[in-house]
């Protein structure tokens, strides 16, 4: 019984062939490049972006350190500038407020320093 | 002789279709196809989820090629690839509750056009109807083995399931099948 059963299922479960024209379906709808077994010769011209990626990261990382480097001596030079430039300003401040400081002191000195005006004739008793 | 030959041929169709010649690939469709595609056939019962199915495994054995090590390892990475997306969407879409399998898929009459009405004939299509009627994994295990000839091992290997599990399905399939086939031969007689 158990040897007709299997026998049956080995007439039941035949192949079957999928309609006409299945195999050029599937060759249409093959994508247009797919990576394939690489060769040797891709496997050589692959060496070199591989090479790249191993030093591409050291070179990255070397060339931001430079541009931080230069940004930082910059920035240190604007910012000398900048307090060169206050300074120039604070000194031409500190002339202008002394030169007007002078002048008022020169106009009190003179106000000190002018005689006194003579004071008016007294007036005659007329008793 | 002739299968050393054969053989040979197919090593180098898989060798030649690996460095990118589109017309070994096609031949190694055609050589393949009614396994594939009798795989999804039996598994979803529709020829036309059948031959999606199909589709679908060339156009992933076209990418992975390369790791492709023999013709052996070709047929089983197509059996093993087709039942288990098989297995994935039928759990996604129950086809058999749906789509009963057609007359072709049950058996081709002997002579076209003309009913076979034995026993035999009737039993042999109930029998493939019945199958339709399996969970999807014990259904994949009865049809590597009954349609394709697989040993235990091998089926195991193909659907990632331990050796004693393969051999419980099968063993539970035969008998719930005999079951129904008892029923169906009774409402034959």
């Amino acid at each position: 019984m158990s040897q007709d059963i299997e026998n049956q299922l080995r007439r039941a479960l035949r192949p079957v062939d999928p309609s006409a024209g299945f195999a050029e379906r599937v060759m249409r709808a093959l994508p247009e490049s797919t990576p394939r077994a690489a060769p040797v010769v891709a496997l050589r011209s692959a060496a070199r972006p591989n090479l790249w990626r191993r030093l591409s990261t050291p070179a990255a990382l070397a060339a931001s350190l430079v541009v931080a480097v230069l940004l930082g001596q910059q920035a240190g030079r604007q910012q000398v500038e900048r307090e060169q430039r206050a300074g120039l300003a604070a000194r031409a401040e500190l002339l202008q407020a002394l030169r007007i400081t002078s002048k008022k002191l020169d106009l009190a000195y003179q106000a000190v320093n002018r005689p006194a005006p003579a004071p008016p004739p007294a007036e005659e008793n007329p008793s | 002789m002739k299968f050393e030959s054969a053989h040979v041929d197919t090593d180098s169709l898989l060798r030649r279709a690996c460095g990118g010649d589109a017309s070994a690939f096609a031949d190694i469709v055609r050589r393949h196809q009614a396994t594939v595609f009798s795989i999804g056939y039996r598994m979803l019962g529709r020829r036309d989820a059948a031959e999606d199915l199909a589709q679908d495994v060339f156009l992933q054995l076209y990418r992975k090629l390369d790791s492709i090590e023999s013709i052996e390892h070709l047929g089983f990475w197509l059996r093993r690839v087709a039942a288990n997306l098989a297995i994935d969407r039928l759990r996604r879409v129950p086809y058999s509750t749906t789509y009963p399998l057609d007359d072709a898929a049950l058996g081709a009459d002997a002579e076209p056009g003309v009913p076979d009405t034995s026993e035999d004939h009737l039993m042999t299509r109930a029998l493939a109807k019945l199958l339709g009627e399996l969970a999807p994994a014990p259904r994949a295990v009865m049809v590597l083995r009954y349609q394709e000839d697989r040993d235990v091992a091998e089926i195991a290997a193909a659907l990632d399931m331990p050796v004693n599990t393969v051999k419980s399905h099968i063993k539970r399939s035969l008998t719930a099948l005999r079951a129904l086939m008892i029923g169906a031969r009774l409402e034959i007689s």
